[in-house]
């Protein structure tokens, strides 16, 4: 059985403004599901819809089978993990985890029990008689979940809570957070706009644009064949390249002096697209594309090249190419590109979505 | 912050207003009280006579004087106590309000700005035997209503004004504490399984409680001293001496009994009164109310 099914959700607030027309989705038992997008695509609205804390404005959603639409938060036996924390600053770290405990009114020593149990687990045994100012940020993170875990809640509800933390620890609380569900194996819905989180936690992702879901899918199917333009963009860092073309006779139009044999497409004029990390540098003469270079950037491992490709007499594309491996390519000058036509991705210049060789 | 000066001169001068302002206003009438309260002056200030803990002495033995103790505790605490109360209640309920939320705030605001004594005549009337409207009602339920014969009458109507105008005050207090707390607590509050009550007294009033006790000494400090307009412009301290207030005793012995001595030794004791409060007041800010 499904564990969270969203179905035809919507949300239309009072003033008229439609922050959700509608979402299909359905969750199986112990998936980690990851919500991204840019801000004010609605992942958090969405998030909080299924916690709870915002009303429902159309459709159905069921926890394990039960329509949930008109339950209060905590009937619906969901844990959240919120941006900023929400630890009750008044509170030690123990009550703070024992609060959901307490108001279900399970026995003091049952409650004991599972508080030690979840700290134990989360190494927190020793901080459970402090109060949150006492905690550094991942500690508050730690806490947080803890609290979300020792009611063992049929689902876990994250809203962007790395976002407070210094790169480091996020990575590490990344790696924390991604261990601990497989362990726990309970469903999880996870909001993020990072898109390497997304990418790292998801069993699957829901891209979110404007309130409609873009695509969803596993990170390396949306990697690999991204729906749209946008979901191109948002996977992926530094993001795909795209560069607006026309396909006439077999032959793509890539800049003003670029032309490729190309597979037959429903509509001649597209968006050309392909990752950075797919380029390769050949030498002028054998290129299937020239790179003004403009500027580089050099990070050890490999070397980001920014540079710009010509579309027509006075407009130029941005286009960047990553490589592994140190290149020090001179700046200002054109250099060689390949691009391989099997890490291509075409998407109809109108629409937008990705359309496949006739 | 530090800030030099280079001349000696300059800090000294900019001091000057401030200084000069609190020596002739309130160090040199506070020396005048405590001299006073030494001495029996004649009902015509012609002469007096050094008595040394005189005046003292038998105010401590006068049973009016606790009489008016025991009006001022009384009288104080239930200010502190209604203002409060009202006030958290007004703004837990416009901090819940989406639509027109500035006006709510606006009107309650209003009360604050009318003087003491005008607050003072307004309840009076309002609550006036034979003609106010609330006596009126009040007549009509069954309650006789007269607040110049019946002295537990004369303590609700000082208390009713006094409060009034302190509740446009904590309840500004009160909505910017409830503002500064953060939805999400109350979010995570709700996802825990606390109800709406459980959710105030549990997460909110704890949360509120710096505000709370700076509040309440704010209140008892103006129960205790700042009202003498309202008990005057509305029972003049009557019936009989029920709601004589030490303040009012103060300015009622000296100005209208004309006993200087035994004014200024109450104003003494008033003083020590507010430095006790004062140093409560800021060992307890230090100490008990944080999170």
């Amino acid at each position: 059985m499904s564990d969270l099914v969203l179905r035809n959700i919507g949300k239309t607030y009072a003033n008229g403004y439609q922050a959700i027309p509608s979402i299909d989705l359905t969750i199986e038992e112990g998936e980690f599901i990851v919500l991204v997008g840019p801000s004010g695509c609605g992942k958090s609205t969405l998030l909080r819809m299924v916690a709870g804390l915002e009303s429902i404005s159309q459709g159905d959603l069921l926890i394990k089978g039960d329509q949930v639409n008109h339950k209060e938060p905590a009937e619906r036996d969901i844990a959240m993990v919120f941006q900023n924390y929400a630890l009750y600053p008044h509170m030690s770290v123990y009550d703070n985890m024992a609060y959901g405990l307490k108001n279900r009114g399970e026995p003091k020593s049952e409650i004991e029990t599972k508080v030690n149990a979840v700290a134990q687990m989360l190494g927190l045994e020793e901080l459970l008689t402090r109060k949150p100012r006492q905690l550094s940020g991942g500690q508050h993170q730690r806490v947080a979940m803890g609290r979300a875990m020792v009611r063992d809640p049929k689902v876990f509800l994250f809203d962007e809570p790395l976002s407070n933390l210094d790169a480091k620890l996020r990575v590490q609380m990344r790696v924390e957070i991604r261990e601990l569900q497989r362990k726990l194996g309970t469903t999880t819905l996870y909001v993020t706009h990072d898109q390497v989180e997304a990418m790292t936690l998801a069993d699957r992702l829901v891209v979110l644009n404007k309130g409609h879901a873009e695509q969803v899918g596993t990170p390396m199917a949306l990697y690999e064949r991204p729906a749209s333009t946008f979901v191109a963009q948002f996977i992926g860092s530094p993001s795909m390249n795209l560069i607006p073309s026309s396909i006439e006779n077999g032959v793509l139009q890539l800049g003003v002096d670029s032309q490729l044999a190309c597979p037959q497409f429903s509509t001649d004029k597209v968006m050309w697209g392909i990752r950075p990390e797919h380029v390769d540098i050949v030498p002028l003469q054998d290129a299937d594309l020239s790179l003004q270079v403009k500027a580089v950037e050099a990070l050890g491992a490999e070397t980001l090249i920014h540079g710009s490709v010509k579309i027509s007499e006075d407009k130029q594309y941005p286009f960047v190419v990553r490589l592994s491996g140190n290149h020090a390519p001179d700046i200002g000058q054109p250099i060689g590109l390949r691009v391989p036509q099997q890490a291509w991705h075409v998407f109809d210049a109108e629409t937008t979505k990705r359309i496949e060789p006739l | 912050m530090s800030v030099y000066f280079p001349q000696k001169l300059l800090p000294y001068l900019l001091l000057m207003p401030q200084l000069v302002v609190t020596a002739i206003f309130f160090l040199w009438p506070a020396g005048q009280a405590v001299e006073q309260a030494f001495y029996q002056e004649d009902a015509f200030g012609l002469s007096r006579d050094f008595v040394g803990l005189d005046n003292f002495t038998e105010l401590l033995t006068s049973s009016e004087y606790f009489a008016s103790l025991k009006t001022t505790m009384v009288f104080s605490f239930s200010v502190a106590f209604l203002g409060l109360a009202v006030a958290l209640w007004l703004a837990v309920m416009a901090d819940r309000v989406i639509r027109g939320a500035m006006v709510y705030q606006t009107l309650l605001i209003w009360p604050y700005a009318v003087a003491p004594a005008l607050a003072g005549v307004l309840w009076w009337i309002l609550f006036d035997p034979s003609m106010g409207p609330m006596a009126l009602l009040l007549e009509s339920i069954g309650i006789d209503w007269n607040h110049f014969v019946n002295g537990d009458q004369a303590m609700i109507l000082v208390v009713i004004s006094a409060t009034w105008k302190q509740i446009s005050y904590n309840f500004l207090f009160f909505l910017a504490g409830l503002q500064a707390i953060p939805r999400s607590l109350i979010e995570a509050a709700a996802i825990d399984g606390a109800g709406p009550s459980k959710r105030f007294w549990d997460i909110v009033f704890p949360l509120l409680s710096p505000t709370t006790f700076f509040l309440l000494v704010v209140n008892l400090v103006y129960a205790f001293f700042e009202t003498f307009g309202v008990i005057d412009a509305t029972t003049q301290g009557g019936p009989g001496q029920s709601t004589t207030t030490m303040v009012y005793k103060v300015f009622n012995d000296g100005f209208v009994g004309l006993d200087l001595g035994s004014s200024a030794a109450q104003s003494v004791v008033l003083m020590v009164i507010v430095g006790l409060m004062t140093v409560v007041q800021f060992r307890y800010i230090e100490r008990k109310v944080q999170y």
